[in-house]
């Protein structure tokens, strides 16, 4: 990982050309982000969250480039559709005999966990 | 040089040794809409296989960000420029599915750096286009990518704010990366020792550590640069596929097939592997319920990274929405515009099999899907969008059920015993 400010004759600088970014695709990049954690069951202010926070950069990005009244918006337009509902995973139980059986009897076998 | 067939280009092409497959095929699909560059894929991956005494530079599975990162630096942009030098003007796809699947891609009309090592190369040098990466390129791994990095002389240690981040003023999207386990595999065709060996009864790609003399030609024909060279051992390595996972033989696995530990760590959910049955083409055999056959050949929305480069990769990529399409077709090929259309506006079956991503640990054969009632109906940034009360059902090698995911409530349910699993 670089620790000093790049120089300009190290071999690793990065040499290239740029390619244009826009608000658009910065504004689809942000609303892929918020249709897929939506669908992930992550609520307003976790997906807001992941914006916010630099280390995802990405996300950041976006709403450095959008504002966070178009990323809140992108966001609640995701939830208006995603939030409608959850997605519930129910493990099979584990084989009879198998060593995941611990012997319980069915109706202590799961322990649901509330989102 | 003996005629393959491979389905990826449309077409029969050269390759080093006639055409011979496994029973399955390991394969694999990334969403990569959903990555966000953690890097927990690549530190499970590490700490598992590759933390030892002369492997530091080592990083089988890895996340860039591209389009400016690679690891090695540029390797991309590298073995596509040579195969432009060897056939200028002429990589060009004829953008001609056809209806049967036979070319689902169209066909491609350009050189593969088997077929252009043939013209380029010297018998004696390689049999594959390629090259050897130099020190450079492997030693720093997402240099000024968009990674955090701490302040200035002090180390194991982030900024906590992160504002020490590179900006790059353009799009940018993360391409998690592990070896493809090549049906052609171009390091196995350039080795001269026969070292290399892909596994009858997974496709797996494997380098015998006995018969390494750590000669480098896999290093340098890999045009994904997966094969890595140990200067302690003086031999090459490369991505096992966590095999003793996937055959069911870890511990952990109770004796089923298990996805792999980069799989299995993936907290964005951008991951599922398998094992597909194949034709004796070496095509993917029709088997409706894999859920991998649906993603690549029903739905059609994950596609193989550079199939151009001719190895027929067995990692397939959903593209990320919000990247040029230039881009993309040349790094996933021509069925870019229609996986991106069908991804963007998902019917049931395809929502109900995204579900099936990360939910369990074991390798899913076979699913079902039952329809349940509609629970939504509305609009999306302009597009109607109808959601349905659906269950999706897994089941492993066995014929035993997994899990089974439906919408309605928001309830995860683990067995007691492993609760806080992953």
């Amino acid at each position: 990982m670089p620790y000093d400010e790049p120089e300009p004759d190290d071999p690793q600088v990065l040499v290239g050309v740029t390619v244009p970014g826009d608000a658009e695709s910065a504004r689809e990049m942000a609303g892929t982000f918020a249709d897929e954690f939506a669908r992930m069951g992550f609520g307003r202010s976790d997906i807001l969250a992941l914006f916010h926070d630099p280390s995802y950069a990405g996300a950041h990005d976006a709403l450095a480039r959008l504002g966070d009244a178009e990323v809140a918006r992108l966001v609640d337009e995701s939830l208006g559709v995603w939030g409608h509902v959850r997605h519930a995973v129910e493990d099979a139980p584990p084989a009879l005999g198998s060593a995941a059986d611990v012997g319980l009897d069915d109706s202590n076998r799961f322990l649901k966990v509330l989102k | 040089m003996p005629q393959v067939n491979n389905w990826q280009l449309g077409r029969e092409m050269g390759y080093v040794y006639d055409a011979k497959y496994p029973a399955r095929q390991f394969a694999f699909v990334f969403n990569i809409n959903r990555c966000i560059a953690c890097q927990t894929c690549t530190m499970a991956c590490k700490s598992t296989w590759t933390f030892s005494k002369g492997q530091e530079h080592m990083w089988w599975a890895n996340v860039e960000t591209k389009p400016y990162g690679g690891y090695p630096q540029s390797w991309d942009a590298k073995i596509l420029r040579m195969l432009e030098e060897a056939n200028p003007g002429e990589q060009r796809w004829s953008e001609q599915a056809s209806a049967d699947g036979g070319q689902p891609y169209g066909q491609y009309e350009g050189q593969t750096i088997y077929e252009a090592a043939e013209r380029a190369l010297t018998p004696d040098s390689a049999r594959v286009l390629g090259y050897l990466p130099t020190d450079e390129e492997w030693n720093s791994p997402n240099i000024y990518e968009d990674n955090p990095v701490g302040g200035r002389g002090v180390r194991n240690q982030l900024h906590t704010t992160g504002e020490q981040l590179p900006t790059h003023n353009t799009w940018f999207f993360y391409l998690a990366r592990i070896c493809n386990h090549c049906s052609y595999p171009a390091c196995l065709a350039a080795c001269p020792r026969k070292a290399i060996y892909k596994r009858s009864e997974d496709g797996i790609v494997l380098i015998d550590q006995e018969q390494c003399r750590g000669y480098r030609k896999c290093v340098e024909a890999c045009p994904y640069k997966k094969a890595m060279y140990r200067g302690n051992t003086r031999t090459s390595e490369k991505c096992i596929a966590c095999y003793p996972r996937v055959e069911g033989t870890d511990p952990e696995s109770d004796g089923q097939p298990m996805e792999t530990r980069c799989m299995a760590s993936c907290i964005g959910q951008i991951r599922m592997q398998g094992l597909v049955q194949l034709n004796d083409d070496g095509s993917w055999a029709e088997d409706r319920q894999n859920p991998l056959y649906y993603l690549v050949h029903v739905a059609k929305v994950a596609l193989p990274l550079y199939p151009q480069l001719g190895t027929q990769p067995n990692g397939y990529y959903i593209p990320p929405r919000w990247v040029p399409r230039p881009y993309l077709r040349q790094m996933f090929g021509p069925g870019v515009d229609e996986a991106i259309e069908r991804y963007a506006n998902p019917d049931r079956e395809l929502l109900a099999v995204l579900q099936l991503f990360r939910r369990s640990n074991k390798i899913i054969f076979r699913y079902e899907f039952e329809e349940g009632p509609q629970v939504y109906e509305g609009t999306l940034r302009g597009r109607p969008v109808t959601l349905y009360n659906d269950t999706v059902i897994a089941f492993g090698n066995d014929g035993n059920e997994l899990f089974r995911t439906t919408v309605e409530e928001p309830i995860h349910v683990r067995p007691e015993q492993h609760a806080n699993s992953i």
